[in-house]
């Protein structure tokens, strides 16, 4: 339903719309990045340098960044969604040809003062392209095979493109992302069912590749599934995220060993302690009820953003909502999964915690998004 | 789906009759419609929202209860395992008769260095030098700060010091498992042991491979992983060895020799209960061999097993034992010992004149090179040589030591009468004290053949007969009065009646032309108890001078034989043997009739 039939004169003007912006959703925010602080303070051994001061700069800049964003009027970034989506593109062809080597993997695009990594870009333009076109697109039409095929298109591409990065943790995301908003936008479960036996398949050849001259993923990341379905048969290798995460996770216990007080994360054990695999040094810190309790969080999170998009009558806004929310919750998922054991080591930072300036910055975006479809609902 | 249409004719027209706007009618569906379709939109997405959040929901859970079940598991420390390893660190025990450990493995660390982990490169070099003053703190820095990745640092070190170098808390600094080979025994029987060495290496694990001795010749089956950890079992007896080796010391001391040997076998088996070859070295601690000098004056050499000498008037016995194996004489048989023997240029003398004429027993008791020469012209060449290669002296002893297969004896290349002349009393060919001993153990056993071993044997399988036994037993009775009226008189040792033949041979110059005047190997030749021989024992002195009379006396007589009498006083008790007293010697017809 386009906002041309709706009556928008009720929609707040000015700095009335402060007044609009979901505040218990930034309040959630906000808990979950102090407790990103904590830890960053924590694992540089007490010390607000060399991460928790910029990461919290960074986060005052996410928080401007948002409310700039939810002041904008939803209808605007409607209407460059498209755009935005082909920028994101572009800037992604674009590290693919001259970007600088980060980590062994091409990533960033070296801005000046800051690095931007396309990818995490187009994390949030993929949803707003996807829901912008679900909005366009007449109902009746959502299940045509041709007006499937265009939508794929949309995510297939970035997705391949990052894969070629190498970046396996967010192409998966980029993928499910886009998925979640075509299911929610109302495709028919057929075409989701013919994909899902589709990965199967997939899965099984990608293992029946191994070794043979087609082989399918990298070596590394066939030792990373391996390690992953056995991680002792390498602990000192590839095995060695896990094994140590998850004595982390265990030496916790129940209320954790108290804050400062982890030796597995702060004794230089983990590597990426303070990226992809902080969650360990929560759960050692603070044990299983503070992990529980961050879950919470992310969770509340996730229920506010579905709260307001159910209250919110406008398909695009409620669509970005859900899709916004989806990509978060497939953030922190993916993340702690993998830091328990429960799925391969893909390198996805743990949204808002995790040191890192392009994810924050475009979380908060996402997050900005959500705000301006909450302030901009129709009334 | 049937549709409602926009403008249903029959509302229109009553519309139009009833005068209102027809167009409102339209406006109304339109709404009717738009807001259907959005009901059932909406309707269809809240389904969708619904199967999400349950998805949602379902992985909360999940992660909740990973989370609940990792929190509560107990924190394991990884373990690491070298299963595929290439390299064998494992080697099997040695031990000796009677199980006591001689060469066992003792777990130790190597420290090698990861330059490019290491946090203070200047820190770490100044305390390994403290722990270690054989480091130049200056040198190891430079090696840490020359852009290696990898420098081992030490190859072997102690527990003390691993905590050491662990407390520096340098994390650059690595330790990797070692097997070392210990000796616990130190010197004792070091050169049947040999030693062992580090072989291929890497940072976890080295390989131990044996550098001598038995530790060569067997290297592959210690190694053998199909083995297990089952020892090699050597004749050496623990305890004989270690009074040996005590008594030839003092004894090389007070004769004031500068090398020695023993052998001590069992006459019937073969099996060496004791070898010794002074100076000795620590296998834990194996000295490089010497760069300069003979190679036969260095600790490392074995003198039982690779000295070749020329052994001197022990040959006599041979000569004797074939004689009277061949029927050419019987003990009381005279010989001519005029001397005199000339031939050619060379002239033949005894240490003493004894006379026109000695029965074969007094030619061997007094020890004259004339008798024995004469009967060596009667026995002649061929049988001669087919006589002492049958005994082994043609060939290396097969014992299992690596040193022994390149002891190949000395002979004289043109096989002449008067070679067979000086070989008859033990000059012209070169033998090892081994080969001796196992000569010996032929006659002391009854006339078989021994094969001489350090391994100790369960079941024997008796030799190939060499002589009669009646020869063997007039041999034996000829080697006991050398010590009970000859010239071995010191080596009476009462209780255990101790026969056997001295030889003492002029040392060889370098240069190959004569021998020396006052260098001499003294070797005494015995087997005990003499009227049934168990245990052959040679010993051997090179370059003693016994200095207690007016002039210095060498012969073996003086040397060799006291301090064999001393290790047979020592070491028959540990053999088992009980002092006993001989039994009269039976009357000389019985011995002839045989």
């Amino acid at each position: 339903m386009s906002y041309l039939e709706y009556n928008v004169k009720h929609v707040p003007a000015g700095l009335r719309k402060v007044l609009h912006v979901n505040w218990a959703l930034l309040l959630l925010i906000t808990a979950v990045a102090g407790v990103g602080f904590l830890m960053l303070y924590s694992v540089a051994g007490g010390s607000f340098s060399p991460w928790a001061e910029p990461q919290m700069k960074r986060y005052a800049l996410g928080v401007v960044a948002m409310f700039v964003v939810a002041m904008v009027p939803i209808w605007f970034w409607r209407s460059v969604s498209g755009f935005a989506y082909l920028v994101s593109l572009i800037l992604l062809v674009l590290v693919e040809v001259m970007g600088s080597v980060g980590m062994g993997a091409q990533r960033w695009i070296d801005l000046g003062f800051m690095r931007l990594q396309p990818s995490e870009l187009m994390k949030i333009t993929l949803v707003m392209c996807l829901a912008a076109y679900y909005d366009w697109l007449p109902p009746h039409k959502t299940s045509k095979p041709q007006w499937v095929l265009l939508p794929v298109l949309l995510v297939l591409i970035p997705t391949a493109l990052v894969l070629r990065q190498p970046d396996l943790g967010t192409s998966i995301l980029l993928l499910t992302g886009g998925a979640i908003v075509m299911f929610l936008a109302g495709v028919h479960w057929g075409y989701f069912a013919a994909v899902i036996s589709m990965v199967v398949g997939l899965v099984v050849a990608v293992f029946q590749s191994r070794g043979t001259d087609w082989q399918l993923l990298k070596n590394y990341q066939y030792r990373r599934i391996d390690t992953f379905l056995d991680p002792s048969s390498d602990p000192l290798g590839a095995g060695y995220h896990i094994t140590q995460s998850k004595i982390a996770l265990g030496s916790g216990g129940w209320t954790g060993r108290g804050f400062m007080q982890g030796t597995q994360s702060r004794l230089n054990f983990l590597p990426e302690k303070h990226t992809d695999f902080i969650f360990t040094t929560l759960a050692e810190e603070f044990g299983y009820i503070g992990a529980i309790s961050l879950l919470s969080l992310y969770a509340l999170i996730v229920m506010f953003c579905i709260a307001s998009a159910l209250a919110n009558k406008d398909r695009y806004s409620s669509l970005l909502t859900l899709g916004i929310a989806g990509a978060f919750f497939l953030f922190f998922a993916v993340n702690m999964s993998m830091v328990m054991g429960l799925a391969p080591v893909v390198g996805v930072p743990l949204p808002l915690v995790s040191y890192g300036g392009s994810a924050m910055l475009v979380l908060m975006v996402g997050f900005g998004l959500v705000q301006s479809a909450h302030v901009h609902r129709p009334r | 789906m049937i549709r409602k249409p926009l403008r249903p004719l029959a509302s229109i027209l009553h519309a139009r009759d009833a005068g209102e706007n027809p167009d409102q009618i339209e406006r109304a569906n339109l709404r009717e419609r738009h807001e259907e379709m959005r009901n059932k939109g909406r309707a269809r997405a809240e389904g969708r929202l619904l199967i999400m959040g349950v998805l949602f929901a379902g992985a909360f859970v999940t992660v909740g209860a990973r989370m609940g079940v990792v929190s509560m598991s107990e924190a394991m420390e990884p373990r690491t395992s070298y299963a595929g390893s290439r390299i064998q660190a494992e080697r099997a025990d040695i031990v000796d008769r009677k199980g006591r450990i001689l060469a066992t493995n003792l777990e130790t660390h190597s420290i090698y260095a990861h330059p490019h982990e290491m946090i203070d490169p200047a820190a770490a070099a100044s305390k390994l030098a403290e722990i270690f003053p054989d480091l130049d703190a200056e040198n190891l820095e430079r090696r840490f700060r020359d852009g290696r990745k990898f420098y081992w640092v030490k190859k072997k070190i102690s527990p003390e010091q691993k905590q050491a170098v662990h407390d520096i808390g340098e994390p650059g600094l690595l330790f990797g498992r070692r097997e070392m080979r210990l000796y616990p025994n130190g010197r004792l029987a070091a050169h049947i042991l040999g030693g062992a060495s580090f072989g291929e290496e890497d940072v976890h694990d080295a390989e131990l491979v044996g550098v001598a001795g038995a530790e060569k010749f067997f290297d592959d089956a210690l190694r053998d992983p199909a083995n297990g950890d089952k020892a090699l079992t050597l004749s050496i007896d623990l305890t004989v060895q270690t009074a040996a080796e005590r008594v030839l010391w003092g004894g090389m001391k007070l004769m004031n020799a500068k090398g020695a040997s023993s052998v001590l076998m069992d006459a019937h088996t073969g099996e060496i209960v004791s070898m010794v070859s002074l100076p000795d070295f620590d296998p834990n601690n194996r000295p490089r061999p010497p760069a300069k000098g003979q190679a036969a004056d260095s600790p490392l050499f074995n003198r039982a097993v690779q000295g070749l000498y020329e052994l001197g008037s022990t040959f006599k016995i041979f000569t004797a034992a074939q004689s009277m194996e061949l029927g050419l004489a019987n003990p009381e048989t005279k010989i001519n010992t005029a001397g005199p023997l000339r031939w050619g240029k060379f002239k033949i003398r005894d240490f003493r004149n004894y006379g026109a004429q000695l029965t074969l027993t007094k030619v061997i008791v007094k020890s004259s090179n004339i008798g024995t020469a004469r009967m060596a012209q009667v026995i002649g060449a061929a049988r001669q040589q087919d006589f002492l290669k049958q005994l082994g002296f043609f060939e290396p002893t097969p014992v299992e030591l690596v040193e022994a297969s390149g002891a190949q004896p000395l002979l004289p290349k043109n096989w002449s009468e008067l070679s067979t002349m000086t070989i008859s009393y033990g000059h012209g060919m070169s033998a090892s004290p081994l080969h001796l001993a196992a000569g010996y153990a032929a006659i002391a056993n009854g006339g078989t053949k021994v094969v001489p071993t350090i391994l100790k044997q369960d079941n024997v399988v008796q030799g190939p007969r060499v002589m009669t036994v009646a020869s063997a037993e007039a041999s034996r009775l000829m080697l006991r009065k050398v010590v009970s009226e000859g010239t071995a008189s010191f080596g009476e040792v009462p209780g255990y009646a101790v026969g056997g033949k001295t030889g003492t041979a002029d040392k060889p110059l370098e240069n190959g032309r004569g021998y020396y005047e006052d260098k001499v190997i003294a070797t005494f030749a015995a087997m005990f108890p003499a009227h049934d021989p168990k245990y052959v024992l040679i010993l051997s002195l090179d370059e003693p001078v016994e200095t207690s009379g007016d002039e210095p006396r060498r012969t073996a007589g003086w040397t060799a034989v006291p301090v064999a009498a001393e290790m047979i006083t020592r070491v028959a008790p540990l053999l088992g043997l009980r002092p006993e007293v001989e039994p009269a010697p039976l009357a000389g017809i019985t011995l002839t009739s045989n």
